[in-house]
């Protein structure tokens, strides 16, 4: 076994342990529709894990390690359909403010973050979404923000760096929750976690918040969400893994016409092409991985591909899953449908599959491929 | 109260007129509603159609109905989707109404339908069971006769207003030694009755609209037994050829298309020539499936039975649908997880309910693989 794949093994042993220990679909239930949305003692264990500091190098405090390990513990986490917002804030948001250039900002966030103790979310995307990180309303000047972001998950950050356009091109602020001018709004989404709408109301930044600007902010964002893109795709690749494996289980026990309805050839055939989308799905994560390991270069098509794959692939055996499960999967009371939720959420998160087929297409011409 | 004589009325004419009314009468804040309405909401509606004569458009005029031939039920049933007017709990008027006007004694007819089209009675259809639910035939809920009362055992599930629900119509299990279809009976039961239990059970929108319908030593009157003893399954499996083709109704899709719509323009998707190819898919999907409903709808019409081959219109018309739900999702981009109504530029449009409302839809009134093996048995007459 390579060292890196004794790394992620032992990545995932803890996970497992964390699953048998500190969460429950109970938990998930229990926690959908309420404020603000996960457990901070949950979140604490996951910081002590060392999970929250995954992709921090270690002169920031973190463990210093890549997309791999983070990819491996983010699909087992997925599994348990934690509402813990660990890739938003330990991918999204910590690594954008990794990538910019204010070092003293990040020596005082980065150790904080990696600990548990801040909890920060990256607000980027403006109210008609989109994944241009540049597709920017949001203006800064005179020293004050202005404008309005959406989709911001979690929603009740620490912190919230915030992208703007200002008028030497992009910059991003790191603004912290109670800042004058900056409320938060909430939409609920379809697995009863919440994200937020800020507005931004000439809210004062100064220049020790400037986490990055022009050049670095623009290269920041775009790297961070791409990352944080192809994690989304190991997120879904958990909780579409746990969705066939409980619908096949489903399967084996549910007897009608005095058989196993995983007797029955239509359902038998169907059940085998969503395993396909869920093999084609892991294929093209671990391709990307691969290659990201080797050549970092790229990483905007890898995470268009996995994201493409892993949405279309989560949303198909979701739904397919409640189908095969009959009257039982139209319930509350039965889990297939909170993992057809959490696949819808993460599906529509950083671009649905729709916009990752357009982007791999702009990437990616047709013939150059050929 | 009108007892007209509908089918002497010119199509056009009696269209005009129903679609009159449902402007003039229908509240509008109930229109198209995206979830299912509860007695609550839809009472006062009933009342109004009540006073006009109009709760029970199949019904013969005798019993209190409007008396409308089937082209003409066809024709009040598509300016009632037209409106997006509610059903009502509608079972009784529906399903159990047409089985007792066939089926039932005088005694029975008189006994039941004036409450059930006054509103009184609520019915809920009590078929379904834990493990009878594509196998229906497998149902091992029991009646045993004790003296002039049935004595009624075990329990059903998914059972749509259970909790609305003043009576239920259910099918049990009479004879246990009989083959499996010919050992049940059609039992008529008071929701009152000492030894029910309703458990409600939440769905996938996070309401309660079924139940699970624990039956412990339920007494009915034998005179409550519709039919013949064990004749039940027949008398049933007589009255699915209407509902298969309300299911069919193209009207769900055209309504979610009108949805789609309004978000395509809002996000500028017209320009967007993969996406167009893809809507306008859906749009000639759900125009042939308006095309497939109305050869079905003409056989009706000319009085002629609806053969196995109506399933096809279940299966186009459900799949379509969720099709449609599924690009409506898509469609809506980062917001096509949001619950509730969403903001889009054009309109406010609540994407998740239809999405989660398409999905029953290929489950219940016999699953889609269900319909598909009927298909290939008895219409495409292959082996097995
Ligand atoms: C919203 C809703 C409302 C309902 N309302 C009522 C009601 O008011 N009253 C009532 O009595 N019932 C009601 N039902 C129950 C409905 O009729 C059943 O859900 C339906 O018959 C399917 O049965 P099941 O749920 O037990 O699924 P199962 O029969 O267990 O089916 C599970 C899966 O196996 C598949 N399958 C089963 N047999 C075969 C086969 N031979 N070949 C291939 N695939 C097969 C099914 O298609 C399905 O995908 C309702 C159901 C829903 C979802």
């Amino acid at each position: 076994m390579s060292q890196q794949e004794d790394q992620n093994r032992m990545l995932r042993d803890a996970v497992t342990t964390f699953a048998a220990r500190d969460t429950s679909i109970a938990r998930v239930r229990e926690l959908r529709d309420s404020a603000p949305g996960f457990d901070k003692a949950v979140w604490k264990t996951i910081a002590e894990l060392g999970w929250t500091g995954i992709m921090i190098p270690e002169e920031y405090g973190g463990m210093g390690l890549g997309l791999s390990e983070m990819a491996a513990v983010l699909e087992e986490f997925a599994k348990t359909l934690s509402p813990e917002p660990l890739n938003p804030s330990a991918v999204l948001a910590a690594r954008a403010l990794l990538h910019g250039g204010n070092e003293a900002l990040k020596k005082k966030l980065l150790p904080g973050i990696a600990s548990g103790e801040i909890l920060p979310a990256l607000a980027w995307q403006e109210s008609e979404g989109g994944i241009d990180p540049l597709a920017l309303a949001t203006r800064a000047e005179g020293g004050g923000l202005n404008g309005g972001k959406r989709f911001v998950f979690p929603a009740d950050a620490d912190g919230y760096l915030v992208s703007a356009q200002s008028g030497n091109g992009p910059v991003l602020y790191w603004v912290e929750k109670g800042t004058a001018g900056l409320t938060v709004e909430y939409e609920s989404r379809a697995d009863g976690t919440r994200c937020g709408r800020i507005t931004l109301r000439n809210a004062k930044v100064s220049d020790s918040q400037l986490a990055a600007s022009g050049k670095t902010a623009g290269a920041a964002l775009q790297r961070a969400v791409d990352e944080a893109t192809l994690m989304a795709g190991a997120e879904l690749l958990g909780v579409m893994s746990r969705a066939l494996e409980i619908t096949l289980e489903y399967m084996r026990i549910r007897v009608q016409f005095g058989k196993p309805i995983g007797s029955f050839q239509a359902l038998q055939h169907r059940a085998v092409d969503l395993f396909i989308q869920k093999e084609l799905s892991f294929s093209v994560l671990r391709d990307a991985l691969l290659h990201l390991a080797a050549d970092p270069s790229g990483l905007s098509l890898w995470a268009s591909r996995v994201k493409y794959r892993c949405s279309e692939a989560g949303m198909r055996i979701g739904r397919e899953s409640i189908q095969i499960h009959g009257g039982i999967g139209f319930t509350d009371e039965c889990d297939i449908g909170l993992y057809m939720k959490r696949a819808m959420v993460l599906s529509a998160w950083l671009g649905n599959g729709a916009t990752h087929r357009h982007r791999y297409a702009a990437l990616a011409p047709a013939e150059a491929a050929a | 109260m009108q007892t007209r004589d509908w089918d002497k009325m010119a199509d056009e004419a009696f269209r005009l007129e129903v679609r009159g009314f449902f402007q003039k009468q229908y509240p509008e804040h109930l229109r198209f509603p995206a979830y299912h309405l509860r007695w609550a909401d839809t009472k006062d509606w009933y009342k109004k159609l009540v006073d006009k004569g109009w709760a029970a458009p199949g019904w013969p005029k005798e019993w209190g109905g409007m008396g409308l031939s089937p082209s003409k039920l066809l024709i009040f049933i598509e300016e009632q989707e037209r409106h997006g007017v509610a059903r009502t709990p509608d079972m009784g008027i529906i399903l159990l109404g047409p089985l007792l006007i066939k089926f039932a004694t005088e005694e029975q007819k008189k006994r039941f339908l004036p409450p059930t089209l006054r509103g009184e009675y609520i019915w809920c259809q009590g078929y379904s069971e834990p493990n009878a639910g594509s196998d229906l035939a497998n149902l091992k809920t029991e009646a045993v006769l004790d003296g002039d009362e049935y004595v009624i055992n075990g329990s059903k599930i998914w059972t749509s207003y259970a909790m609305d629900a003043t009576h239920m119509f259910i099918l049990v299990r009479t004879d246990k030694q009989a083959k499996k279809q010919e050992g049940i009976s059609f039992l008529l039961v008071d929701m009152k009755t000492p030894g029910i239990t309703i458990r409600p059970i939440r769905n996938l929108l996070g309401v309660e609209v079924f139940a699970q319908v624990f039956l412990d030593n339920v007494r009915t009157p034998a005179q409550w037994l519709v039919g013949k003893p064990n004749q039940g399954w027949t008398m049933a499996k007589a009255l699915l050829g209407f509902e298969r083709i309300s299911i069919g109704s193209p009207k769900l899709a055209q309504t979610g298309l009108k949805r789609l719509e309004a978000i395509v323009q809002s996000q500028g998707l017209t320009r967007d020539p993969a996406f167009m190819d893809r809507y306008t898919q859906l749009r000639l999907d759900v125009a042939d499936l308006a095309s497939a409903y109305g050869r079905f709808a003409d056989l009706l019409k000319r009085g002629e039975t609806l053969g196995p081959d109506v399933s096809i219109l279940k299966i186009v018309a459900t799949e379509t649908f969720q099709r449609l739900t599924e690009l409506t999702l898509e469609a809506a981009g980062d917001a096509g997880a949001l619950g509730g109504k969403v903001a889009f530029r054009k309109d406010s449009v609540d994407i998740l309910s239809p999405f989660y409302n398409a999905r029953p839809a290929t489950i219940y009134g016999g699953s889609n693989e269900i319909q598909r093996n009927i298909l290939a048995k008895n219409v495409l007459d292959l082996p097995g």
